[in-house]
């Protein structure tokens, strides 16, 4: 019983991960459509920025964590401007290989810098010991995880609810020409929507770099679990991000636990959230929780 | 007034027969013979390395490829990011059989032009059954399906013992009517042989635009309830180009197993699978001659970046990071640059020249 | 005047140009080498400080003028761990008629292997997959290889192994030919004997948490769990024992898991990945590390600084593993020039077989000479075992020989 609640534990610890990284994808989703591949690649330069502060600037770590954060804002915000802002109004083809062209420049410019290659690990800063109640353990990181991504998601779900700015980027992704006719900026919301991507993005990253250490390869392929995670909970639904993300992550270690090892299966754990994700689809072809499209001629 | 056959200064057809044709005029169709004239000779006259060789044929098995994707995303406008795995059914399936019956079977060495067609229907098969969340899914739902079978493909091929996990399974070398095709004639053989291939499957991609089923999928791309209105089903139209893709992809995949002489699971990953995408879009999405320009561009481009990566490497070390960082940044650069400048592609220039010519003396 | 200018500059000019083409006549032969590996993408933190080695040990050898006045020349070309991209480079460099041939991935030598059939080209992959050896004549590999190595580790632990009945143990693979490699060659030596008990293989995903996986190992009772996958998966399990408490702190600890691991699951840089959680974990290659001093960590240094490298690739194992290559790859051709036989595939080929006994080479970069011969185409047989204490990895005994490997042979 206890391996279970273990599974149980650690499948919401690895599904909130999975949460913030979703969140940031369906921010810039909600608000312009634009389906960003090159999410993983954010994510990664903010866990190899935050690598960069702490150990060759020297700041402490909680600070460089919000440093970041904030850097990755703006470069988030810089994206936006520079790549996206011509592409509005052209068919989703051309904006999705756009953001699949720049998953490859991000790849790049990583590259350039001695991060693309090479292993690094963030200074520990926090206890070894697990922390350990009703035969179930975790270990400090992945706590200090946990309680951070829920600050996040809770913070996030009071902006868009009851922040001008929030609302006004709600009031965007329902509909563009209403709200510019209320006299909101429509690019500036899309900037704003890019840099809370980034925000979260960041942030993921963080914590993602202290669980498993900072190897561009195992960052690489993180961004592309984050796809089914925002399918299953519907693209523009947060809260369905944060649900599916507890999903997928319950659903990958119930995997690994009890169906790897047996008949010969291995590694389903990284098969199962796309089969699930068909699955989901075909039943519900918008995702769990997303809107219903009805689509008028 | 009689039309004029062999130059035309515009449009002036008079009936839909001629509106049709594949060649518009004859100075067309010489061209075209002349071109391909070409491209079967110059090989004789012309010694090129096996590395280049290697590198043509390799190009032009993604132009069969991009047929497929090009009919699919350009023609029927369902995205899919999974094509690579449509082009590793077709490899696998000449792999199925060396598996079982061993690699230098005379099956795979002498009925191999079956065995290529073969592949191409099994593909067509595996695109049906993809095709069929098409008719719930819409745009980014579809596209993230297609994803799931690319990675459900990985999974599958690393972890089935009968694929040998993923290694790769060697093909043997295969014969022709003047015997075995041996190590120094391979990649000529193979190039005259998916050159064929290219010119055969290129006009039947012409063709079927011209019939029926094409006009069904460029009417069910623009506005599917106003097909199904006319009498059209889209949801059958969608699976039909998912096949349609599946059968070029999966021709494509069984030449690229016998030109390589193996089958391993890393040629078609998820990377290959946003490779074709991008070459069908730099290329010109929607139109044949995309098809061409598009693996042309992307391949010669790689190449060119790995001779300057090599280069820089060598002669200015301390650079090296930033020698290895081009090819991810030039793919990159590429695709972003096309799509904010000229998001119609090469394919557009192409028409730009040629109505150029077509219409000289006059502007317009 | 101006005339007579211009006369004199292309007097000068022919000259120079005479001259250099003469001596490069005069300079003796080229041979070339070639090197196709993933300076960038996946397993590069290995690649780039191998092809580095390689690179500076082909100056070296053109500096020192160990091949007299012959020059060798090496092709070094990244493929981004791309099967696709290792065949066009080898065929590059067969267009440019190379003698003698390093690759690098499990991947890329399997698929080559016909093709070095054909071409009668003698191979050292960085790979030492057993499975390369089969059906194939060309392909050496430079040390024991990963069956051998995970064998001697089975043979360690069943030798070492305190507390009643045999040791349990779990094996943690890459999903890949390369991971699955030793699995046959251990289970063959359980069955001739060797006093372990293999509970349970795990071919790990790209997991990001462990602990499932661990508790389960746990439940079952494995108490020794053999790597045999890259260094970021090992690290991720070892940093979820850690947190679980798992690790053992010393070896064979009761009701805790010693891990061990095979060449490519260990080295210096998962000391850099793991951080604490790497202490007490035993690893096995036939290199000498960096770590423990003598002539040959000199002679290593010492390439290191003449070339400008800095102290980081300078201590990488992989820098070693490049230097060593090149090292057989240029003895091969000495030999053969000692003998007055031009330096051409075959006679390489053969140097290569001969290279046993009395004629047996010794690197000082390896714990053990490089044999090979007919039926023995894996270089160094001697393992080291070395353990991590403090962030670094030392020594543990002598070097030895796996000895089931000749039993299941």
């Amino acid at each position: 019983m206890s391996y279970f609640f273990q599974l149980v534990v650690s499948g919401i610890v690895v599904g909130s991960i999975y949460a913030l990284s979703a969140l940031g994808f369906v921010l810039i989703y909600k608000s312009s459509r634009v389906l960003n591949l090159a999410h993983g690649q954010i994510i990664a330069s903010g866990a190899f920025i935050t690598y960069a502060l702490t150990v060759w600037v020297g700041i402490p770590i909680v600070i460089s964590f919000l440093l970041s954060m904030v850097i990755t804002f703006f470069l988030a915000m810089s994206v936006e401007r520079v790549f996206l802002r011509r592409l509005i109004g052209e068919p989703i083809i051309s904006v999705i290989m756009v953001t699949i062209g720049l998953m490859s420049i991000i790849d790049g410019i990583i590259y350039m810098t001695p991060f693309g290659a090479g292993n690094f690990s963030f200074p520990e800063f926090l206890p070894n010991t697990p922390i350990a109640f009703w035969g179930v353990s975790i270990s400090w990181t992945q706590f200090v995880g946990v309680i951070i991504t829920f600050i996040m998601i809770g913070g996030f779900t009071w902006f868009f609810k009851a922040s001008t700015v929030g609302i006004s980027m709600r009031a965007v992704s329902d509909d563009q020409f209403a709200s510019m006719s209320i006299g909101i900026s429509v690019p500036k919301v899309f900037g704003l929507a890019w840099a809370a991507a980034g925000l979260s993005a960041a942030a993921a990253g963080g914590i993602l770099g202290n669980i498993t250490g900072l190897n561009f390869d195992v960052l690489h392929s993180f961004g592309i679990i984050v796809f089914p995670v925002v399918i299953v909970g519907g693209l523009d639904s947060i809260f369905g991000a944060v649900v599916a993300g507890i999903i997928m992550g319950l659903i990958q270690q119930f995997a690994a636990g009890y169906l790897d090892g047996n008949w010969g299966l291995n590694g389903t754990a990284d098969v199962l959230p796309y089969i699930i994700l068909l699955i989901i689809l075909l039943f519900k072809p918008h995702g769990l929780f997303g809107i219903h499209e009805i689509e008028r001629v | 007034m009689s039309e004029n056959r062999w130059l035309a200064t515009g449009n002036f057809f008079t009936s839909y027969k001629a509106e049709q044709r594949i060649f518009l005029t004859h100075v067309d169709r010489v061209v075209f013979i002349g071109f391909l004239v070409l491209m079967f000779v110059w090989p004789l006259i012309f010694e090129v390395g096996n590395k280049y060789m290697l590198v043509i044929d390799s190009i032009l098995i993604a132009i069969i490829a991009v047929y497929g994707l090009n009919l699919l995303t350009g023609f029927a406008g369902l995205i899919s990011i999974g094509h690579a795995a449509f082009v590793g059914v077709g490899a696998y399936t000449v792999a199925t059989f060396a598996q079982i019956l061993g690699s230098n079977h005379v099956l795979l060495t002498h009925a191999w032009p079956l065995m290529i067609v073969l592949a191409g229907c099994v593909g067509a098969i595996f695109g049906a059954v993809v095709g069929l969340p098409a008719l719930r899914l819409k745009h980014l739902y579809l596209v993230i399906a297609t994803l799931s079978f690319q990675m459900i493909f990985q999974w599958a091929i690393n972890f089935s013992k009968f694929f040998d996990q993923g290694q790769t399974i060697a093909i043997g070398r295969v014969f022709w009517f003047t015997g075995k095709v041996v190590r120094k004639e391979h990649y000529l053989f193979w190039y005259y042989v998916i050159l064929v291939f290219v010119v055969v499957l290129g006009f039947a991609v012409r063709n079927l635009l011209r019939t029926k089923h094409g006009r069904c999928l460029v009417a069910v791309r623009d506005n599917d309830r106003a097909a199904d209105a006319m009498g059209m089903h889209p949801g059958f139209t969608k699976v039909y180009a998912f096949a349609v893709s599946g059968f070029f992809a999966g021709v494509a995949g069984a030449l690229h197993a016998y030109m390589w002489r193996g089958v391993g699971f890393e040629s078609f990953m998820l990377h290959h699978s946003i490779s074709y995408l991008a070459m069908a879009i730099v290329g010109g999405l929607g139109t044949l001659m995309g098809s061409f320009f598009g693996p042309v561009a992307i391949l010669m481009l790689d190449l060119q970046v790995e001779n300057l990566a090599e280069f820089v490497g060598h002669y200015f070390t301390a650079l090296g990071d930033v020698s290895t960082a081009f090819r991810p940044l030039s793919f990159g650069l590429v695709i972003v640059l096309f799509l904010m400048f000229e998001p119609r592609g090469i394919a557009n220039w192409w028409r730009i020249i040629r109505t150029y010519f077509k219409l000289w003396p006059f502007r317009y | 005047m101006k005339n007579k200018q211009i006369t004199i500059m292309l007097i000068t000019l022919s000259f120079l140009l005479i001259l250099g083409f003469s001596t490069q006549v005069l300079a003796g032969e080229t041979y070339k080498m070639g090197l196709s590996l993933a300076i960038t993408g996946p397993t590069s933190d290995a690649g780039s400080p191998y092809s580095k080695g390689a690179e500076d040990y082909v100056k070296y050898v053109n500096d020192e003028k160990l091949l007299g006045d012959d020059k060798l020349v090496c092709f070094i070309r990244d493929d981004a761990y791309k099967t696709e991209a290792t065949k066009r480079n080898f065929e590059d460099f067969l267009d440019e008629g190379i003698v003698f041939y390093l690759n690098y991935s499990t991947g890329s030598t399997m698929a080559l292997k016909q093709d070095f059939e054909e071409e009668k080209i003698p191979v050292i992959p960085a790979s030492f997959h057993a499975g390369n050896l089969i059906d194939s004549n060309y392909i050496f590999l430079p040390i024991a290889s990963y069956s051998s190595q995970a064998v001697g580790l089975a043979e360690y632990v069943a030798a070492n192994h305190k507390g009643s009945g045999k040791a349990k143990v779990a094996m943690f693979l890459h999903p890949s030919a390369f991971g699955r490699g030793p699995l046959g060659d251990v289970k063959k030596a359980i069955d001739v004997g060797l006093g372990i008990e293999l509970v349970e293989v795990v071919e790990h995903g790209k997991d990001l948490d462990n602990t499932a996986m661990l508790k389960r190992l746990k439940s079952k009772g494995v108490q020794y769990v053999i790597s045999q996958t890259v260094q970021p998966p090992v690290a991720t399990m070892l940093k979820g024992a850690q947190s679980l408490g798992m690790i053992a702190s010393t070896y064979g600890e009761a009701g805790k898991i010693t891990f061990l691991g095979c060449h490519y699951a260990g080295g210096p840089g998962l000391i850099a990945l793991a951080g604490s959680a790497a202490e007490n974990y035993y690893w096995t290659t036939s290199y000498k590390l960096m770590t423990a001093k003598g002539p040959g960590t000199d002679a290593q240094l010492a390439l290191a600084k003449r070339y400008g490298r800095d102290a980081k690739l300078a201590n990488d194992s992989n820098y070693t593993n490049g230097i060593m290559v090149v090292q057989v790859a240029v003895e091969a051709m000495r030999r053969a020039k000692a003998k007055g036989k031009k330096v051409t595939r075959e006679n390489l080929h053969a140097e290569m077989l001969a290279m046993n006994g009395y004629n047996a080479y010794y690197p000082l970069t390896t714990v053990g000479p490089v044999t090979f011969s007919k039926d023995d185409r894996e270089g160094v047989d001697t393992l080291q075992l070395y353990v991590a204490k403090g962030g670094v990895f030392y020594g543990v005994g002598l070097p030895f020989v796996a000895e089931y490997v000749q039993k299941i042979k």
